[in-house]
């Protein structure tokens, strides 16, 4: 498990990162969201152990980032937003440097990176020169040396940025299929529809700030409190407005395309309620739906728009 | 320093460009190989026919030193910084000691090979080279006084590497320190031309050429050139006496003693017992070899600290 506790990063009197808190368990897929400049890098690097923290720890299955550094550093995989590769050797000689690096037996070696190459599609590539291949593979290749020593946790900053679409769904792919082996994955990203299809928990940040973490789902529904119901009459909508301003639940009607989009503080039972009673004083309505928050609507309910 | 029997870096450092390069792009290396060996040829024949004194092929020694050793160095780790392959190589469980043995000691290794090519262009000057070439002239091969000694021969070897050694270390601690290539590079071959030449020239200019000469006649015993040398780290004549071109020259003094292969006469006296007792080029060399430890020690001590090791 992954406990961040109040880790906190200044750099003189600016605070890049301020106490956040979190947890996360194997199997989650966390995607860390803001905007840049926002902190996340920073709170990454902080995980990695590559920063020191000015303040709070974290603990990866119990170990303490901050104080056992050396401890800590085989139990994750870390994927930097810009990384470069060692040129002038092969695909297979890159992974062999890694493994023998993170003191991997030599016997099991061959078996690893056979492994690895596999999960990351990277076979055919095996014996090519690392300078050789496209940005996506070298994406891949970056992922599967941190895989290599089979770490707990995958730290991915921006891992998909600079891709073109066919890179950027493959990578997704491979998130999710980790996620799916039981490792911890935590995927920093400013592109929203990039993280909303596989993971399971998100954290945004902005101004260094930890605004919300935890479940999509449970995120979205607390956000939704406040839920817009798009109605589309057959008739005039001048008399329907009138109609719903007079309910309860309603605290405003906007008018777009044709459309009624009602703010609505009920739930789904007054949902219910409301559209039969509509049908019932004649009113006929063509559909009647509840507008879904997605990733960008949670993000843009939530952030100002402003970094630390 | 406890050395790991495996260390990928090293092996990486030493032989994983070189390898690859060289099945990638035969052509161009075999004719720079071609080329390299031509000239070294070359150099070798041009020393054995002029019959060079070994202060001669000493500074040529010198010269390629200073110009290959920062090739070696300057990159080291600015380009793991300006790839940002660093954190990726901080993050895995090699420490800082093999981090820094797999850059510093391929580093070194490189130095030692260059210094062992080195050894049959200095062997050249001694009384071999001189029987050789008048072998190669037709004429009758003559025995003749020997041009330099072990000990001249050894301290010629050691000041080479120590020198190399020295460029090696102040570059990679360059390259760590400014995490620039172009910079590191720059600063090498600038910095060498300021203590190497500008700074012996404003000496000489400044102290109208006095080199402390007659003090070095004075010593009379190994302590006296401990002494001599302790003393000089506060005088400005150190200058000179640290520059291994001038080491170089001097060395060629005591190749030839008492009665040089070009003179009958002329007789080293105490100018030649004074380098003796001062250690001449072993001493330098010691001060090259100090120096590149502290560098290396600084790098580890910053590998430690910078990258958490």
């Amino acid at each position: 498990m992954l406990d961040v506790k109040g880790l906190r990063k200044e750099y003189g009197a600016l605070v890049a990162v301020r106490d956040i808190y979190f947890q996360l368990h194997p199997g989650d897929v966390f995607g860390f969201i803001g905007p840049n400049g926002a902190g996340k890098t920073t709170t990454i690097k902080m995980l990695a152990t590559l920063l020191e923290p000015t303040a709070g720890t974290a603990t990866l299955n119990g170990i303490d980032v901050v104080r056992q550094p050396e401890e800590v550093r085989p139990l994750l995989g870390y994927m930097p937003d810009f990384f470069g590769l060692y040129e002038g050797i092969t695909v297979t000689e890159y992974l062999e440097f890694f493994a023998a690096a993170y003191r991997i037996p030599k016997a099991q070696r061959a078996a690893i990176i056979e492994n690895v190459l596999e999960l990351t599609d990277l076979t055919v590539k095996k014996d090519a020169y690392v300078e050789t291949l496209s940005r996506g593979m070298q994406q891949r290749l970056c992922l599967a040396k941190s895989l290599v020593h089979d770490p707990i946790l995958l730290l991915l900053d921006e891992p998909a940025s600079g891709l073109d679409p066919r890179a950027r769904i493959e990578i997704k792919e491979l998130i999710r299929e980790l996620g799916a082996m039981g490792k911890i994955v935590l995927v920093s990203s400013h592109i929203l529809p990039e993280l909303a299809d596989f993971c399971n928990k998100i954290g945004i940040i902005e101004k260094g700030e930890l605004l919300v973490w935890g479940a999509v789902d449970e995120i979205v529904q607390q956000l939704q409190a406040n839920r817009i119901l798009e109605i589309k009459p057959l008739s005039e909508p001048e008399a329907l407005i009138q109609r719903l301003e007079r309910e309860p639940h309603v605290h405003g009607v906007e008018t777009r395309n044709g459309s009624l989009y009602v703010h609505f503080a009920g739930g789904l039972e007054e949902q219910a309620d409301l559209l039969a009673s509509l049908v019932h004083d004649g009113y006929r309505i063509a559909a009647f739906r509840e507008e879904s928050l997605d990733l960008e609507d949670v993000f843009m309910q939530i952030t100002k728009g402003e970094v630390s | 320093m406890k050395l790991r029997t495996e260390n990928p870096l090293l092996r990486y450092q030493l032989f994983g460009f070189t390898v690859n390069r060289w099945k990638r792009q035969p052509v161009l290396y075999t004719t720079v190989a071609v080329a390299v060996g031509l000239t070294y040829l070359l150099v070798f024949q041009l020393i054995a026919y002029n019959e060079a004194g070994l202060s001669s092929a000493l500074y040529l020694c010198l010269f390629m030193m200073c110009l290959v050793a920062p090739l070696m160095s300057y990159n080291l780790f600015s380009l793991e910084y300006e790839k940002q392959t660093w954190e990726s190589l901080a993050l895995t469980r090699l420490t800082a000691k093999e981090i820094l043995w797999g850059k510093w000691g391929a580093a070194l290794m490189r130095v030692g090979i260059l210094t062992l090519l080195a050894l049959p262009i200095l062997l050249t000057t001694a009384d071999l080279a001189v029987y050789v070439s008048g072998s190669l002239r037709g004429e009758h091969p003559t025995v003749l006084e020997p041009t330099t000694n072990l000990y001249v021969f050894t301290a010629s070897v050691f000041l080479l590497f120590s020198w190399g050694a020295l460029i090696v270390s102040l570059g990679m601690w360059l390259s760590f320190r400014l995490k620039r290539t172009l910079s590191t590079a720059s600063t090498l071959y600038a910095g060498q031309i300021f203590v190497l030449v500008m700074l012996p020239l404003l000496y000489v200019i400044f102290s109208s050429g006095e080199m402390g000469d007659d003090t070095v006649n004075s010593l009379v015993s190994y302590w006296d050139g401990f002494s001599w040398w302790v003393v000089s780290f506060f005088h400005a004549r150190i200058i000179m006496y640290l520059n291994p071109f001038f080491t170089a020259s001097q060395l060629g003094t005591l190749a030839t003693p008492y009665g040089g292969w070009w003179t009958d006469s002329w007789t080293g006296g105490s100018y030649y017992d004074g380098l003796m007792f001062m250690g001449w080029g072993f001493a330098q060399s010691f001060v090259y070899l100090l120096l590149a430890a502290i560098f290396a020690g600084l790098i580890h001590r910053g590998l430690k600290h910078a990258w958490r090791k």
